[in-house]
């Protein structure tokens, strides 16, 4: 447990002197969904219809902006091969480094969320679910979106490669979060879709460092 | 005799997992293949264009059923071969099986996008509309997405090939586990957001002489990919395996 926590503080501490990874992708949801109301007129009624899946939308693209970077800094200064030279196992360092990834940039995530909400006049019961979805749900971006950097971590201008190797990956989470989002806005339960939700975030936790693990080993070849 | 017969089977499959023997053995095959295909395909078109009768609500625009069944068809049934064949490659580094996933990549990918196109030419006389959220089309239009990930993962590494398919080997395999769920939530989703989607009626019952012609394409399909699948892989080999000897034979008696 000892290197799993290291490398985790290791990523936190190089994450938190280099804060434009935090704040940037905040910065690019708070730009792109004041386009929304300038585009299709500020009405209340509107916006509220389709918060939702703008939110849950803005908050996808807002993971793939830092994806990449996952794995692309240690690769470039050579301490990818030490996690695959090392006795520990490769998918422990894998899940290490997606967990201090998320915390860096899934968490503020959710917690920047409810700001956007109020932007787009998100009916107020529905917060909790939002909040709650996308807890559940920027962790399976994380995770998967580990996949394609360990795939494009070598590449120089690996982004769009990415985003178009991620993105149909993580059509189900958006069909999900989303969907409990606009569940809870209409006065039904979510419970259903969190569900579902919290089963593609196990899964993913099971299966995903392994096909990284793979990815890096090809990669190194 | 029958542990003979096993023997020759074996021996077979040594054989098919040796580059040289795949190319050589594969060409035997190559022009039946081809043969059989166009035969198919211009029996199966006669009989389904001509022959089969008109539908009695759809007229005679129901007849692209006969393009557009065998290409949906095809893009999954090439999804599974790419992905046992990735599968393969990735836990046993065979280069054949490498051969084989790359060379199914375009052809399923030109296969679904078949099936996308003839779809929408096709819905729009009968349900007025081009386009449709509807499940089966939704996850089809995923589906082409993940050929277009594994090719352009294939391209992306141009300078090592072999490195480059066992990467794009990968991607089919994370988007093998994953095709289930996305065509699962991608039903459930398209049966909560609209409760009355438009869809075929009555395919089960479809006449001998409307379903006469669709096998027909099924196998001409089937052949046709059998063929085009040798073609690109006995290609792959070729390059991969360019500063051998036996590439360099065949290089330069064939001309």
């Amino acid at each position: 447990m000892k290197p799993f926590l290291s490398l985790v503080k290791r990523d936190l501490t190089l994450g938190l002197r280099k804060k434009s990874q935090i704040y940037q992708p905040l910065v690019f949801q708070l730009l792109v969904v004041t386009m929304f109301p300038l585009g299709l007129g500020s009405g209340a009624k509107t916006l509220a219809l389709i918060a939702p899946a703008v939110i849950w939308i803005l908050a996808l693209l807002a993971s793939l902006l830092t994806l990449d970077q996952i794995f692309k800094n240690d690769y470039d200064d050579g301490s990818v091969e030490s996690y695959v030279l090392t006795s520990y196992p490769l998918s422990m360092a894998v899940m290490a480094k997606v967990l201090a990834h998320w915390l860096l940039t899934g968490l503020p995530l959710v917690l920047f969320a409810p700001v956007l909400g109020v932007l787009l006049h998100l009916p107020s019961s529905s917060y909790g679910v939002l909040m709650l979805s996308l807890l559940i749900g920027t962790p399976i971006f994380s995770f998967i979106g580990s996949i394609g950097s360990a795939l494009t971590m070598s590449l120089k201008h690996g982004g769009l490669l990415l985003t178009v190797l991620v993105m149909p990956l993580l059509a189900p989470v958006l069909i999900f979060g989303a969907g409990a989002v606009v569940e809870s806005a209409l006065g039904n339960s979510a419970s259903q879709h969190l569900l579902l939700l919290s089963g593609m975030l196990v899964l993913s936790f099971t299966l995903v460092p392994f096909a990284s693990a793979a990815a890096i080993k090809i990669n190194l070849e | 005799m029958k542990k003979q017969r096993t023997n020759a089977i074996v021996t077979l499959y040594h054989k098919l997992g040796s580059p040289p023997s795949f190319y050589r053995i594969s060409g035997y095959f190559l022009k039946w293949l081809l043969l059989i295909s166009i035969a198919l395909t211009c029996w199966g078109l006669y009989d389904g264009l001509v022959l089969a009768p008109a539908d009695y609500q759809q007229g005679d625009s129901f007849r692209i059923i006969y393009v557009h069944v065998p290409a949906a068809w095809m893009s999954m049934f090439i999804y599974a071969v790419m992905g046992i064949a990735a599968i393969i490659a990735i836990i046993w580094r065979m280069k054949v099986a490498e051969a084989v996933m790359i060379a199914s990549a375009p052809i399923g990918a030109w296969f679904t996008f078949l099936a996308l196109v003839t779809g929408s030419l096709w819905g729009k006389p009968m349900w007025g509309t081009w386009w449709e959220w509807d499940a089966r089309m939704t996850s089809e239009l995923i589906l082409l997405f993940l050929y277009i990930g594994i090719m352009a993962t294939y391209g992306a590494f141009s300078e090592d090939a072999r490195k480059a398919a066992r990467m794009a080997a990968l991607v089919a395999v994370v988007g093998l586990v994953n095709l289930p769920i996305i065509h699962f939530s991608v039903k459930w989703w398209s049966s909560i957001h609209q409760g009355t989607t438009v869809s075929l009626t009555g395919e089960s019952h479809i006449t001998w002489e409307m379903l006469r012609p669709l096998l027909y394409m099924a196998f001409a399909t089937k052949f046709y990919y059998g063929y085009s699948m040798l073609k690109r892989a006995r290609l792959y080999l070729l390059e991969t395996e360019s500063q051998k000897k036996w590439a360099h034979t065949v290089i330069t008696e064939n001309k």
